[in-house]
């Protein structure tokens, strides 16, 4: 049997669409239970639902064989997993974003706001800029509005939660979406069910890129 | 405020009782099977020039380690491989010494971990063994038998040594003219098992269908059809010569009947800076990373004077008892077992008593009256 983690909140809903449409799926009536952990129809696959910070911690611990997890989580945790597919789901970006007005490039230092330290550091560090990181967990949007930071390092799905704030995106870091983890011993000791559920996902994504 | 005195480093503990006699029972184990195979146990410096470290395991690797300076103003390090140390002994201290060399150990490491990580312990024993001296497929061969043999004496069943050459993805950058960061993104793609970002980055490079079916072959793991299969795909001689080279070994395998622990995983290429040939991973149900990894080190020995040829492989003790003791294997005997209770007001007698019992070397215990 195969544990598959899954990141709850935002990803929730359309990884669990896309697995199912890829031959593992959980009853409607085994969801609106408030079990955490849930097997799939065929009994194959177990089914666990943690924040999405916790999936790379239980995959990479070999508690979970695999995981849907987005990609801004995974540059966070840096955790070392396969990678092996991008499911296209929830797509958004990491960006720079502060009050609009602001010149970030005439200030000798920053400080950021973030939920992403590790994203952060590495981005300004690669620039030689240097940085007091201010680590938030939630409301980020908040943090230059009030003067807590000069600008804000944080996830962006349509821009409007930043636009009722009055930031403006300054800088992309990168983008993200859902992606398909592995535990490395998994992957070598479970090959066969693995390589089946891999396989099973590519397929129903080729078919919807066509 | 003081810190209180239970306080410990992040990534030490302590290990006592049942576990500590489970880690001896399984270090005891791997070096009678080292000792089977005519390996010499070598103890090294605990402590050792930074410089040799740095030679030994490259910057990345070696960065890792815990430093101190020495009252000359040197860098030291508490010694974060043993590799390094062993193959500075072969072309110094062994130079004279007839080839090829035998050498084991059970030895604690040292090494800064990243917090958070499964890989959360700071000290760890490594069980290796290096074999410096010999070429070829003999050598290779011997080394990963060892391996399995003390897995096997450790009555675990559910592990797997995954194969993989180095060459073969080095004659791959070098023919597509790579330098150092193309090789290093392409390096990080193939070890994710990146398919989709791993086509997009070598779009520009080759035709398509090539880049697809070589995308998929990072992701495949198994027995000898992954050579067949990359034999399609890749074509230049370097990469060629290191499939042939895995073939052998693989037919060699399957003549000792021994198919079912090894597998081939072209999509490991870890420690490209390090190794020359031959690498292998070892992995263990039960436990959520490898809990071993080695591999063919030709170069090495020349950064300290001398080059030959030299392969190797360390086990983590600590993953592997991990496992043991998980799996409640009961491999090390209560420590109350068997033992004699010995009381009396006299002194003298009772360690005569408790002397005559010793030298039929019985287990005994001072009652504590």
């Amino acid at each position: 049997m195969l544990t598959i983690a899954i990141a709850k909140g935002r990803m929730q809903d359309e990884a669990l669409a896309l697995l199912a449409r890829a031959g593992v799926g959980v009853s409607d009536e085994a969801l609106r239970s408030r079990r955490l952990a849930l097997l799939d129809e065929s009994g194959a696959y177990r089914f666990v639902f943690v924040k999405p910070a916790d999936v790379p911690v239980y995959v990479e611990h070999g508690i979970a064989d695999c995981g849907v997890v987005g990609r801004d989580v995974l540059l966070e945790s840096e955790a070392d997993l396969l990678q092996p597919l991008d499911l296209r789901i929830a797509a958004c970006r990491i960006v720079v974003a502060a009050r609009d007005g602001v010149k970030l490039k005439e200030m000798g230092a920053l400080r950021v706001a973030t939920k992403y330290p590790h994203v952060t550091e590495a981005h300004f560090g690669a620039r030689g800029i240097p940085v007091e990181i201010i680590e938030l967990s939630g409301s980020v949007e908040l943090a230059p509005v009030l003067g807590l930071s000069d600008c804000i390092v944080d996830l962006v799905e349509t821009g409007r939660t930043l636009a009722d704030n009055g930031l403006v995106v300054v800088e992309v870091i990168t983008s993200s979406s859902g992606r398909l983890v592995i535990n490395r011993a998994s992957y070598q000791l479970k090959s066969a069910p693995v390589a089946q559920l891999v396989d099973a996902i590519s397929g129903v994504l080729n078919e919807s890129e066509r | 405020m003081s810190e209180p005195l239970s306080k410990i480093p992040g990534g030490m503990r302590y290990y006592f009782g049942a576990e500590a006699r489970l880690r001896r029972a399984v270090e005891n184990t791997a070096m009678s099977v080292f000792d089977g195979w005519s390996y010499e146990e070598v103890t090294t410096p605990s402590v050792d020039y930074y410089a040799l470290f740095e030679r030994g395991m490259g910057h990345s690797e070696a960065h890792r380690s815990f430093r101190l300076t020495d009252t000359d103003g040197r860098l030291l390090a508490l010694r974060p491989d043993v590799t390094s140390s062993a193959a500075r002994a072969a072309a110094t201290l062994f130079a004279e010494r007839a080839r090829p060399l035998r050498l084991c150990y059970a030895a604690n490491v040292f090494r800064q971990q990243p917090r958070s990580h499964a890989e959360w312990r700071r000290e760890s024993t490594q069980l290796g063994c290096e074999l410096i001296g010999a070429g070829g497929a003999t050598a290779d061969i011997e080394v990963l038998l060892i391996a399995a043999e003390i897995l096997q004496k450790l009555n675990l069943s559910d592990f797997c040594i995954t194969l993989s050459s180095v060459e073969v993805f080095n004659g791959v950058a070098a023919s597509l003219n790579f330098d150092e960061t193309k090789r290093a993104e392409m390096q990080r793609l193939i070890d994710m098992k990146d398919a989709t970002e791993l086509q997009k980055f070598l779009a520009p490079y080759a035709p398509p269908g090539e880049i697809a079916a070589f995308a998929r072959l990072t992701r495949l793991s198994g027995k000898s059809r992954v050579i067949d299969e990359a034999r399609e795909v890749i074509t230049n001689a370097r990469s060629v010569a290191a499939l042939r080279e895995l073939e052998n070994l693989w037919r060699v395998i399957e003549s000792l009947d021994l198919t079912e622990l090894f597998e081939i995983d072209l999509g490991d290429v870890s420690g490209l800076d390090y190794y020359t040939g031959l690498i292998f991973k070892i992995y263990l149900s039960g436990a959520g990373g490898r809990v071993g990894r080695g591999g063919r080190y030709d170069n090495l020995t020349e950064n300290f004077g001398r080059a030959e040829p030299a392969i190797g492989f360390v086990l983590d003790l600590d993953a592997i008892t991990d496992v043991l003791a998980r799996g409640g294997f009961n491999f090390a005997q209560d420590s109350e077992s068997g033992v004699t209770i010995l009381g009396s007001d006299d002194d003298a007698s009772l360690f005569l008593k408790a002397k005559e019992q010793r030298a039929r070397d019985e287990k005994i215990k001072i009652s504590d009256k």
